[in-house]
């Protein structure tokens, strides 16, 4: 694994930088909005912390982690040299002027417009190029992605793509459709908006381009937890994977489903009709469905494995499971919090119950749920699975590896479990300062405290899983040869094409968006929204 | 069994059966939320099927589920400047020169010619915002805003020379504060400034007042403002007698404000704090 | 494993997965059919209403002028509140609006988006400049809820709240306009 070693690790270490300095905002956001911190800082900062945290958790832990696991799984699951790998560096290095970018105009408190940026509030210029330039790097992993599977399938006709890379492509090409909405937001609305070539904004029509990538993004934040579920946890534990074909399945339905549904996150706007909202809540109602298959066809798997080391009875091979690996580990927390929330995440889906929890807390402790824990979680067991092959070291021992993977999880149930029942209260969103003295807030004041409880033991599992992949760095022990990929229990010899390539679902997904999104979108060109004044915040 | 080098025998159930699927999904989501429920509803409120179906696309206003609300045409507004891209492209391109020219003949007995003004009573406009100039110049000339001096020489003036005089003070130098007040901002003042009041809806002053804080587009600079203005104005704006503050604004806030913070905030501009 | 044998095994693997995908599109349908069904008996939808407004000259006339906002009670008995979401604040700042009646609440907002949500009930809307936001609803019980900004509009937007008094049959007492502001308590 040689051959792309340095570039993985670059990518890694940058998401990992990014994502403990989040960390430390976050907690300190935690203490400010708590009683035991009301009125410490001001909301100027306050608001620039949470644009350095949103950005830093959701725009570079999440693209560079994928883009260096990426050129990861096309080195080792393709068993060939990663095509292009001069593209990649310079990709990279395009992704670092931009993160550094749009850190920097935060921190300087020009960009205090949260990293969802909802116009007409309006940011410095160089906030905006900075995310420009990370989304342009990321879209030159995607093709790499694509070029290499396309190399392989050319040097190895009529086989079947190794799953890891199928998945990996498939987010690919998820990724390619998803930020063509955020980008024709920036490019053609906001930019010039910040560079002062326009003063009025159709708020409208942005807030609908986000929303079509604000859903799919996060899937494409999801899959590679799917891709450590389907194509190392097996191995981990020492079984096979249930069924390849599942698997494949999964990650189509992911690409076709993510995409045409980002108005469920506008379900209380007033610039769409009910119809349209009807139609994409149906479509979500679908892509629940990825993630129910995986409910059977994981632990499926891991009952072959569990077996295999002597388990009986019903549910005897629970226990006979190797828990002592971390990868195991990992996913058992990951399945636990996506239970949670998954069912967070229909409630949101059925409108009726949507207005009770919309801009609310209930939110904010969805998506850390979901995203900061069942996929975050993978990514550090991901991360502590390749490190070895990356480093050529070992990890000497593995129990701080699941002190950090329990304190995460415990900081994060501890964390968003009181946050929905406040959401449930009404106790809403993105609030500096709680005026404490209202009895209604401050009966909240002792669960908001508890919550504070669970980001302080986030920001220590944190700060040791940097520590955890630092010290491998410096180690002593070498690393010991060890297949990675899962087989599958009927490693298949021969696919259809659909289940071996994209050119199927790309036509349906573009099908889907045009019925879906066409006249959501339309509108704006036919019917403008009148225009709003430009505010600008720097 | 089929000869297994054909793709097409593999392929063809795929494609035809996947499409079909995905494309009956998408469409029975919109036979559902673009007919079916809306004329159904429709039904239910006495409200016609092509008029619910509209409603749902989103082509007509309301609900097909509810019948809409006839609005009614109300009075007088406070303020009549509207703040379009027109408007900010003409203040833009305002010529301070001849806003100078007028300055000398008319503004400056009593807000001096760099904009320090002559009396305590009169504002500093020396470095102030110049669309708070230019909507209170219209504002005394509409009669949003009243007072016995400046309605008369409002109403002498006409849009263009307004954004011109606006262009002109606001590109004149503020004077640096007086390092020896700058100490004294008791504790109280400065969180009404920096963090405002959950406890009474009061925005911190900084997330209007401060320039690059995203707030409204008119308001004014308080920094070096005089203080004896400065209190009266919030003194009108919590009496209600000053109204040109849109949807009530300064009103809302001012009214809240107790003497004493009245008088603290004015002397913490007076200062300079921005 | 010789091929017929796998393809057997195949199969069957293949069985267990399509009988739990089965169960799965039960789920859907059942989610789907829940939603569609309220729409359908209940007239349950998403608050929209597809209403462009000027947010520049909201003040000036028309619908959101200052002195029309509350809540005013129509010759015919329809309750309407008009509300305008602004930075900071909200005007009026309190809203009196009666018990067990159907009412509709309309907001606009003159300068960046602002949402709502009222404690203790299902009221919760986005208010973006450019639009009318609509909900039509019911309070069942009375009391005093809080109705704060909940989407982020700037610097000022946690000190942005309103108060909402809903008042019973016996305390709502329209003026000779139909209109009606908080009761002082």
């Amino acid at each position: 694994m040689r051959n792309a070693d340095r570039l993985c690790l670059a990518h890694f270490w940058l998401a990992f930088v990014a994502f403990a300095g989040a960390a430390m905002l976050g907690a300190w956001q935690m203490w400010v909005r708590s009683p035991l911190g009301a009125h410490t800082g001001t909301p100027g900062q306050y608001y620039m912390s949470v644009t350095a945290h949103g950005v830093a958790m959701a725009y570079v832990l999440s693209t560079f982690f994928i883009m260096g696991f990426g050129y990861f799984v096309a080195v080792t699951a393709l068993h060939r040299p990663l095509s292009g790998k001069g593209w990649a560096w310079t990709a990279f290095v395009v992704g670092v002027i931009g993160v550094a970018m749009t850190l920097v105009t935060i921190a300087l408190g020009k960009a205090s417009v949260l990293y969802t940026f909802y116009p007409p509030l309006t940011a410095s210029p160089w906030f905006y190029i900075g995310l420009i330039l990370v989304v342009a790097a990321s879209w030159v992993w995607c093709v790499l992605m694509l070029v290499s599977m396309a190399a392989w399938k050319r040097e190895n006709p009529g086989r079947p793509v190794p799953l890891a890379m199928f998945a990996t492509v498939a987010n690919a090409v998820l990724w390619l459709w998803t930020t063509v909405g955020m980008a024709a937001e920036l490019v053609y609305q906001v930019l010039p908006a910040a560079l002062g070539f326009v003063q009025t904004i159709d708020v409208g029509l942005s807030r609908t381009l986000f929303s079509w990538t604000l859903h799919a993004i996060v899937y494409f934040w999801l899959i590679p937890a799917y891709i450590a579920y389907y194509t190392m946890l097996p191995r981990a534990a020492g079984g096979r994977l249930y069924s390849d074909t599942m698997g494949r399945l999964t990650f189509v339905f992911f690409l076709i489903y993510s995409l045409p549904v980002g108005l469920h996150h506008l379900l209380m706007d007033p610039e769409h009709g009910n119809g349209f909202k009807l139609i994409q809540v149906l479509l979500t109602a679908f892509v629940t469905a990825p993630t129910v298959l995986t409910i059977f066809t994981i632990p499926a798997s891991l009952e072959i494995a569990g077996r295999l080391r002597g388990g009986r009875g019903v549910f005897g091979w629970i226990a006979a499971l190797p828990w002592d690996c971390p990868m195991v580990l990992a996913a058992g927390l990951s399945f636990v919090m996506l239970g949670f929330g998954g069912l967070g995440g229909l409630i949101n889906m059925a409108y009726g119950m949507n207005a009770m929890i919309h801009n609310t807390s209930w939110v904010t402790a969805h998506f850390h749920l979901i995203y900061g824990g069942a996929a975050v979680i993978m990514y550090f067991a991901i991360a502590y699975e390749i490190w070895p092959r990356l480093t050529g070291r070992q990890h000497e021992s593995l129990v701080p590896l699941r002190w950090q993977l329990w304190l995460w999880f415990v900081g994060m149930m501890t964390m968003t479990l009181p946050w929905h029942w406040l959401g449930l209260e009404g106790q809403w969103r993105r609030v500096a300062n709680f005026n404490y003295d209202n009895p209604l807030i401050a009966s909240w004041g002792p669960l908001v405290i508890v919550s504070l409880g669970g980001g302080l033991l986030l920001l220590a599992s944190a700060l040791l899983f940097v520590r955890n992949l630092a010290v491998l760095h410096r180690g002593v022990v070498p690393a010991s040869a060890r297949p990675l990929y899962a087989l599958a229990v009927d490693p298949p010899q021969r696919l259809p094409a659909a289940l071996n390539g994209f050119g199927l679902w790309n036509v349906l997904v573009l099908l889907s968006m045009l019925l879906a999104y066409g006249f959501p979108i339309a509108q704006f060109v036919v019917a403008p929204s009148p225009t709003a004044i430009v505010h600008r915040a720097e | 069994m089929a000869e297994p080098s054909d793709p097409r025998v593999l392929d063809q159930p795929w494609r035809i059966w996947a499409s079909i699927a995905v494309m009956a999904i998408v469409l029975s989501g919109a036979l559902l939320g673009v007919l079916i429920i809306p004329v159904v509803q429709g039904r239910s409120a006495g409200i016609d099927a092509y008029t619910a179906i509209c409603r749902a696309l989103g082509i007509l206003p309301g609900s097909p589920a509810r019948p809409q609300i006839v609005d009614r045409n109300p009075p007088t507004p406070v303020s009549q400047v509207v703040w379009t891209p027109g408007l900010l492209q003409t203040l833009a391109e305002a010529t301070p020169e001849r806003g100078h020219a007028k300055v000398q003949e008319v503004c400056s007995a009593c807000h001096g010619e760099q904009g320090v003004s002559v009396s305590t009573e009169f504002p500093n406009l020396a470095g102030q915002s110049g669309t708070a100039i230019y909507k209170q110049l219209n504002d005394y000339r509409s009669g949003s805003r009243t007072n016995p001096l400046m309605t008369d020489i409002a109403k002498a003036l006409d849009e263009t020379i307004i954004a011109d005089v606006a262009a002109y003070y606001a590109g004149q130098p503020t004077r640096n504060p007086d390092p020896s007040t700058l100490a004294v901002a008791p504790d109280a003042i400065v969180r009404l400034v920096e963090l405002g009041d959950p406890n009474r809806n009061i925005p911190p002053c900084a997330a209007c007042h401060r320039q690059g804080a995203g707030g409204p587009i008119d308001a004014p600079v308080l920094a070096e403002q005089r203080q004896e203005y400065l209190t009266s104005q919030l003194k009108m704006f919590a009496s209600g007698e000053r109204r040109n503050d849109v949807y009530g604004r300064m009103r809302t806030i001012a009214a809240k404000l107790t003497e004493g913070e009245i008088n603290g905030l004015a002397v913490y501009y007076r200062a300079g704090f921005r | 494993m010789s091929e017929g044998l796998q393809q057997t095994h195949e199969r069957r693997v293949l069985g267990t997965e399509l009988l739990w995908a089965f169960g799965v599109g039960v789920l859907v349908t059942a989610t789907l059919s829940l939603i569609v069904f309220t729409a359908l008996t209940r007239g349950i939808n998403p608050p929209s209403n597809v209403e462009r407004v000027d947010p520049k000259t909201l003040h000036l006339s028309g619908e959101f002028a200052e002195q029309n906002l509350g809540t005013v009670v129509a010759a015919d008995g329809i309750v309407t509140a008009r509300i305008i979401a602004t930075q900071f604040m909200f005007a009026p700042h309190c809203i009196a609006l009666p018990q067990g009646q159907p009412v509709t609440l309309r907001f606009a907002s003159p300068d960046v988006i602002h949402g709502i949500l009222i404690t203790g009930t299902n009221v919760n809307t986005m208010v973006v400049p450019g639009y009318v936001a609509q909900v039509h609803t019911e309070f069942t019980r009375g009391g005093e809820l809080l109705m704060p900004c909940h989407e982020y509009c700037g610097l000022g937007h946690s000190e942005m709240w309103a108060n909402v008094q809903v008042l019973s049959a016996g305390e709502f007492k329209p003026d000779r306009d139909g209109r009606l502001t908080c009761a002082q308590r």
